[in-house]
């Protein structure tokens, strides 16, 4: 490989450290999902008012996705999306009912109703404070008949109508019927299943898709990834990007566009740099101009893959600000990431990486990196290649075992 | 104890791997060896400088670019001499290296890594990651191995 080739590869696997030093811990990973299987058990257990609808608590969202971000600032809450999904409800509920069902039965427990947070406009909140701070939304949502036959097919670019068909109704307390609805068929739908099994078919690391069964999008207990894939990589950066340049601004881009919008752009490129470059890159191509008749005049879509009603860019026409600040935030990374591509040396890749992601994530990557070589030589897996003595996993000869002896004077 | 490889072959193995570097030698007695190390594609090449005698034992030396330090620090981090830049690879004690062993495969990989650990050390500022044994808290190790002669051989780590 030539030089500038390696130096390439380098710098991206810079960014996938980065990506990783972007995940959350195995331990805080197996806290959420005992956590939530708990709460799980206690909806189905015998005496619940629910356990005849079969509920069963499963992550959606960037848990689900494998593109969660820690936080910024290690004081605030891990954010962990789940849904509870029933497989019907009581004859003659509303809305309101199966709301208010849930609510009562995390309320009769009583750890769970310490935890409880003020009632969500689709969801309810425990919050746990000890140790790691985090709290899971709760999402109860009813399936439809056909759910589970419908998990065995495959979907693919051409046939996105199958992941359409995933979509499953949830509860809202905006909504006109709230209180009076009693057909399931008549409450507000989503399909963060559907997108979660679009996002997967889309992550493939490769231009030729292959067409996936549904089942693989959406599992109980999503597996701890180490070794994510580039697209799971390029939209935690992303992510990371846009916290730091907000800073809790409420008007920052929100993650579901940040994530289709990658997604779509991705064309399985096999290293995250090259990812990164390609999705920043394109990513605006997603961004379409749709005429409304009503309004008389265009405005911005970012259609929901699964739900081609949905436009996730809503708001944008009624807060101009967001507009503003995808543009200016996609402007920024855009020149972020081209700087960090161009940069010939480790100091200046430091500096170029620092600004957007934040010292101390960068701090860490470099020590991750310098951790990870130190236990390849130690297990004797760290070559260095003849004429250079650069160090790899392949090269000319093994590095033997050694101590570095000496004192810092 | 290993059988010790002649400077001869010594001299053969590093011209070998590196064949644009400078090597000189004074028959069995001393060798010289002075080349460039690039730890990784994203570092600058460093020239080292490798001085091994039969009385004196083993030297290495990075003779150019004058390394800077990490923030905060006062000296670099396992060397003999900060001034003249002079690498502590080993555990001498330990005989982690000996005659018996060929430079190429053990010393000059080495001094590649404390390169690499050195460019980690100013990047995280001030962390030394390859790991070892520092001079001050010197470990007690049993004798059995120090051999003597190899200690008189090579008394610099």
């Amino acid at each position: 490989m030539k030089m500038n080739e390696l130096q390439r590869k380098q710098i991206s696997s810079v960014l996938s450290e980065l990506g990783e030093g972007l995940d959350i811990t195995s331990a805080e990973y197996q806290k959420a999902i005992d956590s939530y299987q708990a709460v799980g058990k206690w909806l189905a257990a015998e005496g619940s008012t629910l356990s005849p609808y079969a509920p069963e608590i499963l992550p959606q969202g960037s848990f689900l996705l494998g593109t969660m971000t820690r936080p910024v600032h290690d004081e605030d809450d891990l954010d962990i999306d789940l849904v509870c999904r029933f497989s019907g409800v009581r004859a003659g509920w509303t809305q309101y009912n199966l709301k208010q069902e849930v609510g009562t039965r995390l309320k009769a427990h009583g750890m769970y109703a310490e935890k409880l947070r003020p009632e969500g406009r689709r969801n309810w909140t425990l919050g746990y404070s000890e140790g790691r701070r985090f709290h899971m939304d709760i999402l109860p949502a009813v399936i439809g008949q056909g759910f589970f036959t419908l998990l065995e097919k495959r979907m693919s670019d051409e046939d996105l109508q199958i992941a359409q068909d995933m979509a499953i109704r949830i509860t809202d307390t905006r909504h006109l019927q709230y209180k009076t609805g009693t057909d399931v068929l008549s409450w507000p739908s989503s399909n963060m299943f559907g997108f979660a099994a679009w996002f997967k078919y889309r992550s493939q690391v490769t231009m030729l898709r292959k067409a996936l069964v549904l089942n693989e999008a959406i599992r109980p207990v999503p597996r701890m990834e180490k070794n994510k894939l580039p697209l799971q990589r390029v939209v935690q950066i992303l992510k990371r990007h846009r916290d730091i340049m907000f800073n809790g601004d409420e008007h920052k881009p929100i993650s579901i566009i940040i994530t289709t919008l990658a997604a779509w752009a991705y064309n399985g490129e096999d290293d995250v740099l090259a990812a990164l470059t390609n999705v920043v890159g394109k990513m605006e191509r997603y961004v379409e101009r749709k005429y409304d008749a009503i309004r008389q005049s265009y405005l911005y879509w970012i259609g929901n893959p699964v739900n081609p009603a949905e436009n996730f860019a809503d708001k944008w026409s009624l807060c101009t600000e967001k507009e503003k600040n995808f543009w200016k935030w996609l402007n920024q990374v855009k020149k972020d990431v081209a700087l960090i591509a161009e940069q010939p040396d480790l100091f200046q890749l430091r500096e170029a990486i620092e600004k957007p992601f934040g010292e101390d994530l960068v701090q860490s990557v470099f020590n991750n990196i310098g951790q990870q070589t130190r236990e390849l030589r130690e297990s004797g897996g760290l070559f260095m290649a003849g004429g250079s003595g650069l160090l790899g996993s392949i090269g000319r000869t093994q590095v033997p075992n050694h101590n570095y002896f000496g004192r810092h004077e | 104890m290993s059988k010790r490889i002649s400077l001869l072959h010594q001299e053969g193995v590093l011209r070998s791997y590196f064949p644009d570097s400078s090597i000189s030698r004074t028959g069995e007695q001393s060798l010289v060896w002075e080349g460039d190390l690039q730890p990784t594609p994203l570092s600058c090449p460093y020239r080292v400088k490798l001085v091994y005698t039969r009385t004196e034992g083993m030297g290495i030396y990075v003779m150019s670019p004058k390394l800077i330090l990490a923030e905060g620090a006062t000296t670099l981090p396992h060397v003999y001499n900060s001034a003249d830049q002079k690498l502590c690879l080993y555990y001498p004690t330990d005989r982690e290296w000996h005659p018996g062993l060929y430079m190429a495969k053990t010393i000059i990989p080495w001094a590649s890594e404390w390169l690499y650990y050195y460019e980690l050390w100013l990047l995280t500022r001030g962390r030394w990651l390859g790991g070892g044994i520092e001079h001050d808290q010197p470990q007690k190790k049993d004798n059995e191995n120090n051999d003597l002669q190899f200690l008189n051989e090579h008394k610099n780590g």
